[in-house]
């Protein structure tokens, strides 16, 4: 009896041990991360006991740091994908373990050796009602000052994107927009330059359109999904909407590397990756997940809108990162 | 912080100085000294060994805008405040103590408000659906929005109302040691109010312009937030570039130059006004 007794007792021991696992989530603060707490990290907490906190916002500088000094707090991070790339290149990055994370019904786009995606979405052209007179239709719209004048606002950093709609509105067909003309595009962005609000988070371009501070801009396509949801006076405009996505990654060094494939697994499966998209609007990259989802919901996703769509190409900015941020930064200080 | 770093000769001089002032000292090598000259090593090792991220900051017109619009800005800012600083600081020196001390808790109790809300509210006021527009528009002054934000007005205005304190408490206490009796004085020999301000006032008060300019000019000199939420990307600062580099290029080398050269700038100021003005009396005064 004794002997039942202290067997228990090891095993119960052992179990709260496993119990005790902890790992770090970091990802991007606001709508997004809690759409990913609630659809990844609670299911996740439930199946295997293992404890994900939050942290965040993400910040590359801080995951280098953390790589470099061989303190690596975070165990798995929501990066953009041209980073993610470029930090794989660096060294930053421990591959997956694709034994442990299943790749069949990954979208190959957004999986690489470093990464898996988080969720993709599109740069859609959106205004807001009653500051706009008539309905723009396209990014050539955004450079037209005299049909649809009012500030426009764009993304702040240096990032997949701007460039490419301001060679979409000067003309260039979107299958030869790379390699990128940055002389053209910047002598574009010229043209509406003191017009332009930068955004530099999801919250501040909404906040933007909501308030009619700028007429309109260039937001996620989630982020107007959000919008509508509140009941906001906004449009719009799907034409040419551009594809890019955020993928997962482990920074090299990880004290919870196990632990963190297999978060990645519960992240990328298709019933998490349905409830995300269903919070956030945004579309899954496991493409088993529609299925999972409601009629309403598959229809106001990107992947609904296939029609003119462009993938903006992360190798290329992957490749080019630096020489195009330190073009773009110039210019923005000009 | 850079003051107990330079004023450590003299105290280190008194018979029981050293033991005094150890655990400072420790605190300020540990946290001060040490990071600094890891910073100043990753500016020439990063990413190969050299001088090309000075090389760089100094032969490229992107930085040399930068660094010119912090300057701009700061001297900007610096000049505003003291203009508005000084009346306040006058009628708190000549104020009955007690409503004195009423006006100089509300200027402390705005000190204690986060920053970051201060700028936001300020966002709020300046924005063109803000307050200010909107109140000018509907009593018919204006048509059109003023651009009150995303330029350098706005970060002027942002920037001039956080740093009025810095400048009120120095100028108070120069203002309070002037004997009032010496303005008397002027009257009483036929000066006009401004030529006793001019000839009397300013010069006295200049100790205390000094110290509360310097401060401002060098907090000023590596502001982040408030340039950059009211500013435009044209007014980029010296303090906002470091965190690109850092966090979105991640070029340390070429960030921790800048910070290096910010560094060198404002301990030059520093060492400056001390021999203009001199320790004591810089200090006397607040």
């Amino acid at each position: 009896m004794k002997l039942i007794l202290t067997g228990l007792l090891a095993g119960l021991l052992a179990a709260t041990a496993a119990h005790a696992d902890e790992m770090v989530f970091t990802s991007w603060g606001g709508t997004t991360q809690e759409a990913q707490t609630k659809s990844w990290a609670a299911p996740f907490e439930a199946s295997s006991g293992i404890k994900v906190l939050q942290d965040g916002p993400t910040d590359y500088g801080k995951l280098k740091a953390m790589v470099e000094g061989g303190s690596v707090a975070w165990d798995v991070v929501d990066v953009e994908m041209d980073f993610a790339i470029k930090a794989a290149k660096d060294g930053l990055l421990e591959p997956i373990d694709f034994s442990v994370v299943p790749k069949a019904d990954l979208d190959p786009r957004f999986t690489t050796d470093h990464a898996v995606g988080s969720f993709y979405y599109s740069f859609v052209l959106a205004w807001n009602k009653g500051a706009v007179s008539g309905e723009p239709t396209g990014w050539a719209d955004m450079f037209d000052l005299t049909k649809f004048p009012g500030k426009r606002t764009f993304y702040k950093w240096s990032a997949p994107g701007v460039i490419e709609i301001a060679l979409l509105a000067d003309g260039v067909p979107a299958d030869k927009l790379y390699p990128l003309d940055l002389d053209r595009a910047f002598k574009k962005l010229d043209t509406i330059k003191p017009e332009i609000v930068w955004w530099d988070s999801g919250a501040q371009s909404q906040q933007l359109i909501a308030s009619g501070e700028a007429a309109f801009g260039q937001l996620w396509n989630g982020r107007v999904f959000a919008l509508e949801q509140d009941g906001a006076d906004v449009g719009a405009s799907w034409n040419q909407n551009m594809t890019a996505a955020d993928v997962l990654v482990i920074p090299k060094g990880s004290k919870n590397k196990a632990s963190a494939m297999k978060f990645l697994a519960t992240a990328t499966s298709p019933k998490s990756q349905a409830m995300f998209a269903e919070a956030s609007g945004y579309a899954p990259i496991n493409t088993a997940a529609k299925a999972e989802m409601p009629a309403d919901v598959v229809k106001s996703l990107p992947d609904a809108y296939v029609d003119g769509q462009i993938d903006l190409d992360m190798n290329y900015w992957a490749e080019n990162r630096d020489a195009i941020a330190e073009r773009w930064y110039a210019w923005q200080a000009k | 912080m850079s003051g107990n770093l330079l004023h450590r000769p003299p105290i280190l001089r008194g018979p029981d100085g050293i033991g005094g002032a150890l655990p400072a000292l420790i605190l300020i090598i540990l946290f001060f000294v040490v990071p600094v000259v890891a910073l100043l090593l990753r500016s020439v090792t990063e990413p190969v060994p050299g001088l090309q991220n000075y090389a760089t900051l100094f032969g490229h017109g992107t930085y040399a805008r930068v660094f010119f619009n912090t300057f701009l800005v700061a001297t900007v800012v610096t000049a505003v405040t003291v203009i508005v600083a000084f009346p306040v600081a006058w009628m708190l020196a000549i104020m009955p103590p007690a409503l004195g001390s009423i006006v100089f808790g509300i200027i402390i109790l705005s000190m204690w408000t986060n920053l970051l809300t201060r700028t936001y509210a300020w966002m709020v006021l300046l924005q063109r659906t803000g307050v200010i527009n909107r109140t000018l528009m509907d009593i018919g002054l204006i048509s059109e929005p003023l651009p009150l934000i995303n330029n350098l007005t706005g970060v002027t205005i942002g920037m001039v109302y956080i740093m009025l304190p810095f400048m009120i408490l120095p100028l108070v206490g120069t203002l309070c040691a002037i004997d009032p009796m010496t303005l008397r004085a002027a009257a009483l020999c036929g000066a006009s109010p401004f030529d006793a301000f001019r000839r009397i006032l300013l010069p006295l008060s200049l100790p205390g312009i000094a110290a509360g300019g310097l401060m401002v000019f060098v907090m000023s000199l590596g502001y982040f937030v408030t340039p950059t939420l009211l500013g435009g990307t044209s007014n980029m600062m010296l303090a906002g570039m470091i965190a690109q580099m850092i966090q979105s290029l991640l070029n340390w080398g070429l960030g921790s130059a800048a910070a290096f050269i910010l560094l060198l700038v404002t301990m030059a100021l520093y060492a400056l006004q001390l021999r203009l003005v001199g320790a004591k009396r810089m200090t006397g005064g607040i």
